[in-house]
């Protein structure tokens, strides 16, 4: 193991010891948006059981679907959340100059971006893999090897291109400095879009959430295959609902290339 | 007429407090841009939705599909102003301890507030011309008689008062914590959902929309909404605007009961 690894491993516990410590300091805090947590997700499932109870199919797909096609979301979302939602505030960092600091830190700014100690507790993934492993049951999607295998590499693939939307976002900061307004559209666009299978729009937009934001392979397309839906929406053969994982990986690369090449022009904004 | 005597009312100051507001809101372009986009993009899901639901459900008696998608855009129209959180600024004082000079001025405080509000509310409002205009390249909105039309007015009037008194008791409760962000979002969430912003209220089961017609949400969307779509007969115009006049009481009494036991709070920290 290489010095810089041994270090970037010390510097990781560091920062989840931080943050533990940080979420038993300020309990109220945390349980404030431990509800907050719940009652974002719960409303929105709770939408979509009102609706699906008055319309019990929406082009094929009920609430047992739908329930896994969000708890799929959820879990890739949540685990994005926990481990890389600090990328989130690169923009800030930039605006207050303090993004000047990491960059004269002798350490990966990538790493120290996602490692600035916060109030990050994994509650939102126990939230996720709980209602997860109820829309599993509740759904009855055929738990067999494949699924046991691939679940998880889907919920890291889905993470990884969460991740690369929100890089490619951050490091469009580098030149533009407040992205607030493309940020909150594209997380809209995630949050809501995602709920229903893509089938349901137009074809630009399946188009778009298929390849140019590629929420559609976070669950779309895996829950297609796992449920066995025909119809993906795009005519694309079922087994790609099993490439979440390599899109994630390629994304993912592809976003950490445009950082980089945005952090070599990055000029500071003279602080 | 020119006040003579130091603290006689005068309505002139809460004027310059909402032209003021209205000044500082048109500062935030960033804010307005999201505002419209996320519109846009809500009142093109909300038709896929809809469509999609109704292609291979039966409709729901009274609603069919244009009057769901005039009832939904509606709606939103409507959350570019009643989302809105209009005594943020009660909460922001509140948290760097200005709300201690505003007691020295002679200044009726919650007035000061309101105006303030009102102006933040009356530049959102002048979004929705270029809102309904964008929205009529996505969707056919029904439109009423004028006289549903006036009821209609008087009724989201209502409501809006509803809406602030609720935020008003919101944000008092800062005179105790201090930190309320997550509570604010948490009613977010929860007015979308049981105000009838996000599908209409008759939609809930039975049991249970006779728990959320008794709440104060229902008056807040739900009620103009259902005047609008003609869900709600005139007959039962005087009965449904009763409900929502006693509201306004109700939360405006619980409003005034919070705010004197929280000015008195901070009276006794020394300010």
């Amino acid at each position: 193991m290489s010095s810089t690894t041994r270090r970037m491993i010390g510097v990781y516990r560091q920062y989840w010891r931080i943050n533990v410590l940080t979420t038993l300091e300020y309990r109220e805090n945390f349980l404030m948006w431990f509800g907050f947590t719940f009652v974002y997700h719960g409303s929105a499932i709770a939408a979509l059981w009102v609706v699906l109870s008055r319309f019990p199919s929406m082009n094929g797909w009920d609430f047992r679907d739908m329930a896994f096609l969000y708890a799929l979301w959820m879990m890739g979302h949540a685990l994005h959340n926990t481990f890389f939602a600090a990328i989130g505030d690169v923009p800030e960092h930039i605006q207050d100059g303090e993004f000047d600091r990491i960059l004269v830190r002798p350490l990966n700014e990538l790493f120290q971006t996602i490692t600035m100690p916060g109030q990050i507790f994994p509650d939102e993934l126990i939230l996720a893999a709980s209602f997860f492993v109820f829309a599993t049951w509740y759904s009855g999607v055929h738990v067999g090897l494949l699924f046991i295998v691939m679940v998880p590499l889907i919920v890291i693939g889905g993470a990884l291109i969460d991740l690369a939307i929100s890089l490619v976002i951050a490091t469009t900061a580098f030149w533009f400095i407040r992205v607030d307004a493309l940020r909150w559209i594209v997380l809209q666009l995630e949050q809501e879009f995602t709920r229903y299978p893509i089938s349901i729009y137009s074809r630009g937009v399946k188009l778009m959430l298929a390849f140019v934001f590629p929420f559609a392979f976070m669950n779309y397309f895996p829950a297609a295959f796992f449920l066995h839906k025909t119809d993906t929406g795009l005519a694309l053969p079922a087994a790609v609902g099993l490439l979440t994982p390599l899109i994630g990986v390629v994304v993912a690369t592809l976003a950490y290339i445009f950082w980089r090449f945005g952090l070599n022009r990055y000029q500071g904004v003279g602080h | 007429m020119i006040a003579t005597r130091p603290y006689r009312f005068r309505l002139e100051p809460y004027i310059e407090f909402a032209k003021k507001a209205i000044a500082r809101e048109s500062t935030y372009r960033f804010e307005v841009f999201t505002s419209i986009g996320s519109f846009v993009v809500r009142v093109y899901l909300l038709r896929m939705v809809w469509t999609a639901l109704y292609a291979r459900n039966a409709a729901p008696e009274g609603l069919p599909l244009h009057a769901i998608i005039t009832y939904s855009t509606v709606a939103l129209l409507m959350g570019l102003v009643l989302d809105i959180d209009q005594t943020r600024l009660l909460h922001d004082h509140l948290h760097d301890g200005t709300i201690a000079t505003d007691f020295m001025k002679p200044i009726n405080v919650p007035l000061y507030f309101f105006s303030d509000g009102t102006g933040e509310v009356l530049f959102h409002a002048a979004l929705i011309f270029p809102a309904i205009l964008l929205s009529l390249f996505l969707v056919h909105i029904d439109v009423p008689s004028a006289f549903v039309l006036v009821m209609f007015l008087i009724s989201f009037i209502l409501g809006y008062f509803v809406g602030f008194f609720i935020n008003f008791i919101l944000n008092c409760i800062a005179f105790w914590t201090l930190e309320i962000s997550a509570a604010q979002l948490i009613l977010t969430w929860v007015t979308d959902l049981f105000g009838g912003e996000l599908f209409p209220l008759v939609f809930f089961p039975l049991a249970v929309q006779n728990i959320i017609f008794a709440l104060p949400f229902a008056a807040m969307f739900s009620t103009p909404l259902l005047i609008y779509v003609g869900q709600i007969r005139p007959e039962r115009y005087a009965e449904v605007i009763g409900v929502q006049v006693a509201w306004v009481v109700v939360l405006a009494g619980a409003s005034w009961v919070m705010w004197r036991f929280g000015a008195r709070r901070v009276v006794v920290q020394g300010g």
